[in-house]
């Protein structure tokens, strides 16, 4: 029984002296961490470009840039269907009226 | 020819309103007015189309865009009775020469005064030609609004 009780008293003892060990450990870690230089960055790697010095560059692909007339003629139409489409609310006041799509490319 | 602007005047009564004016005859794509201008004389439209339209920038250019057309038989110009008589569109003739009755605000003022039921009758009927337009733009404001708010909160 004394040789028991002897065994469980070490079996604590080692136990509590561990978890003092782990958590000094771990103190002196988080103390330390504000301490510690920064990193510096890390720039991304770019990708290896053999036999090449030039950037590599996605393809800009230019916006399809219509003439002024025909953007002035797709304005005159979208005002012309807009005032079709009010001239209805007017003739009718309704929410769905007011609301109503018209098939102006400027707004689809 | 019946004109808005003359709606519910008695045949001798329009005879003499439009005695007051001059006949214009405006080439195709020949400027009536600009905007700004000062605006003494309001017209009605006989022949042909008018274009209304506001500048606008577009691709760093300023371009007329297109706001109303009117037709044989409406009202253009009608600054010309309102404060501070300047006009706040440009009119153009479009595709075709278009004919219109100028008549000067002064020679107009002059004849409601002398003739109040016909003035009264006039004036009613510029109202209903400046509340539709202001009906007609405050649908399409709200209607464009409505589109920005979608769009934005997208």
């Amino acid at each position: 029984m004394d040789m028991l009780l002897m065994d469980l008293c070490f079996a604590v003892i080692g136990v509590v002296f561990v978890a003092f060990a782990f958590g000094a450990a771990m103190r002196s870690e988080s103390w330390n961490s504000p301490a510690q230089p920064e990193l510096p960055l890390v720039k991304a790697i770019a990708p290896a470009r053999f036999f090449s010095n030039r950037q590599a560059t996605t393809p800009v692909v230019p916006p399809v840039q219509v003439p002024i007339e025909v953007l002035l003629l797709q304005i005159e139409n979208h005002v012309r269907l807009e005032q079709a489409a009010a001239e209805s609310f007017l003739a009718f006041p309704s929410q769905a009226l007011l609301h109503s799509k018209t098939t102006s490319p400027f707004v689809n | 020819m019946t004109h808005e602007l003359l709606n519910g005047l008695s045949p001798v009564e329009i005879e003499q309103v439009l005695k007051l004016g001059t006949r214009l005859i405006v080439p195709s794509g020949v400027s009536l007015f600009r905007l700004g201008d000062p605006a003494d004389r309001l017209f009605l439209t006989e022949r042909g189309r008018i274009k209304l339209t506001l500048p606008m920038q577009l691709r760093c250019r300023e371009e007329d865009v297109f706001v109303e057309e009117r037709s044989p038989g409406q009202t253009v110009g009608w600054s010309a009775l309102i404060p501070p008589y300047r006009f706040t569109l440009a009119a153009t003739a479009t595709l075709f020469e278009a004919e219109v009755i100028a008549l000067p605000r002064e020679a107009l003022l002059q004849y409601f005064a002398a003739n109040p039921a016909a003035g009264y009758k006039i004036a009613s009927n510029l109202a209903v030609v400046i509340g539709h337009r202001l009906q007609l733009f405050q649908t399409m404001w709200l209607r464009e609004m409505q589109r920005t708010v979608e769009v934005r909160s997208a």
